[in-house]
């Protein structure tokens, strides 16, 4: 017992310039410039592929309303998966007959293809914004809710006994012991949600919406402007990482523990 | 029911005790407990000690009051700490083996987390927690998280944890087992002085005959199925003839059967 907790830390580094992925988003670049340039040579329509000033140019012209709407969506969509999810988990964890007789119905939520439940939602329901969550919902709430139900079981026994040994409630134990016993799990499960919601509602936005990015991506293929369809992926990609920064983020400061 | 509101804990009875657990692979019953007695006076400090599987953390799950009896009784004062599960919120701590820390509170928050639950004022939670951590030398180490701490001190801040709530009754399960000699000495002369300070009844479980006679006023033997092979004062035996009880000990954890030295009147 020499040193105190606090010298026992080691200073954390918050940022790692990112040279590597520069170098491979610059090669890249420059390889599709080429192409573009070579596209007339090799027979292929110069719309095709477009010039990074065009694609700029694109870019230029991209309303911020749509991110923000198709942003919106995502984000309403993930924290309404993300309660259902854990509350039936912490249900599921609680009652073995109900997990028994859910996890079918899970599993058949996770099997059926997105296409389907976009078709489904089309059919069912009148409003637009009611189908896309409902869409972003049953893909993505059963995903949380598979995992944070598995981590709820993977937390060790020994930890568990220990708690129940000081006599908790159960939305104590839940709280003080499960809950941040699965943060981790939790942290992981948001980032690959945000990758699929990203994905699905650009789908679902295709199919009936008349804001959002996936809107606009279907209005670019039916001007044939691929380096418009180019310039909202480019945002959509820009949004994904910026997404999982900030979930990053949030990561890093609630697991300072781990560290 | 601390001690300063009530005068002090309450005794313990257990009568008929009987523990039966149906394996689910081969649908045998497996006997844990059979029919014990045993009587524990407040304030005693009593360790059990018995052979690996021989029914002691069983017996220590339902002291916590995780496990219910199959058959007979296991009453605190007139409580039973199974079936009056809340009521012993706050007056029942245990120290386990391993210090199960929860790995993502900091010393301080993991021995406040008994207090959390009693729902003491947040206030009162880090005064009590920080007080008991400084008697235990961790005052230095208050916001460090377990893994920035040795063996020996992620133990101080269990048995921080556990005497937080100034408990009735004291329960340890190997508790000090996995640590080096010195430190475990050490450990465990500091806990039978917090023990006896805050006037709990304290229950030790171990497989070290050392330890269970320089700690307990009575050793309690355990034979196969918690049979109450021998319970013997430790008082009534002279420090010079505890190499004797040592042996006689171990002999009856051998033969499954008491050892006539330890019968006789000292």
């Amino acid at each position: 017992m020499t040193a105190s907790n606090d010298e026992l830390r080691e200073p954390v580094r918050n940022f790692t310039f990112p040279r590597h992925t520069l170098v491979s988003l610059l090669i890249f670049a420059a390889c599709w410039e080429v192409l573009s340039h070579l596209a007339p040579v090799l027979g292929i329509p110069p719309f095709a592929i477009p010039s990074l000033v065009k694609i700029a140019k694109s870019i230029g012209t991209i309303t911020p309303l749509d991110i923000a709407v198709t942003l919106a969506r995502v984000m309403a969509a993930l924290v309404a998966s993300f309660v259902l999810g854990l509350a039936l988990a912490m249900a599921m964890y609680r009652s073995h007959s109900l997990e028994k007789y859910l996890h079918p119905i899970i599993r058949l939520f996770m099997a059926a293809p997105v296409v389907s439940w976009i078709l489904f939602a089309v059919l069912w329901f009148p409003g637009v914004e009611f189908r896309i969550g409902f869409v972003l919902v049953v893909v993505c709430g059963p995903v949380f809710l598979v995992d944070t139900l598995d981590a709820m079981r993977s937390v060790p026994r020994e930890l568990r006994h220990m708690m129940q040994s000081f006599r908790p409630t159960t939305f104590q134990f839940f709280i003080k012991l499960m809950l941040p016993a699965i943060v981790p799990t939790i942290f992981t499960s948001w980032k690959v949600n945000i990758s699929l919601a990203i994905r699905v509602v650009t789908i679902a936005e295709l199919v009936g919406a008349v804001t959002g990015i996936g809107h606009q991506l279907s209005v670019a293929q039916e001007l044939f402007s691929v380096a418009d369809v180019f310039a909202w992926t480019i945002v959509l990609v820009a949004l994904l990482f910026m997404l999982e920064a900030v979930v990053a983020r949030v990561e890093h400061r609630l697991l300072r523990w781990r560290t | 029911m601390n001690i300063a509101a009530t005068g002090g804990p309450p005794s313990i009875e257990v009568r008929g005790l009987r523990k039966v657990f149906w394996q689910a692979t081969s649908g045998q019953a497996v006997v844990a407990i059979d029919r014990l007695d045993l009587t524990i006076a407040p304030r005693e400090v009593v360790a059990i000690v018995g052979q690996t599987g021989c029914g002691k953390s069983t017996f220590f799950d339902m002291m916590i009051g995780l496990e219910p009896p199959t058959e007979g009784t296991l009453r605190i004062g007139d409580k039973s700490p199974h079936a009056d599960f809340d009521y012993f919120r706050g007056k029942i701590a245990t120290v386990f083996q391993q210090d199960r820390l929860l790995p993502w509170r900091s010393a301080l928050d993991n021995a406040k987390l008994p207090l959390e639950l009693i729902g003491l004022p947040e206030a009162e939670q880090r005064e009590r927690a920080m007080t008991w951590l400084k008697r235990l030398g961790l005052g230095n180490f208050i916001n460090a998280y377990p893994h920035e701490l040795s063996g020996g001190m992620r133990q101080r801040v269990a048995i921080a944890r556990a005497f937080v709530v100034q408990p009735d009754i004291l329960l340890a399960d190997e508790a000090f087992g996995h640590l080096d000699e010195v430190t475990a000495a050490e450990l465990r002369e500091t806990f039978l002085a917090l023990a006896r300070e805050c006037g709990s009844t304290a229950i030790l479980i171990t497989h070290q005959l050392e330890e269970a006679i320089g700690v307990g006023d009575r050793v309690v033997v355990f034979g196969t199925s918690a049979k109450l092979l021998a319970d013997i004062p430790v008082a009534q035996w002279p420090k010079e003839q505890y190499a004797v009880l040592r042996e006689a000990i171990q002999l009856t954890l051998q033969n499954n059967s008491a050892d006539p030295r330890l019968n006789r009147d000292r």
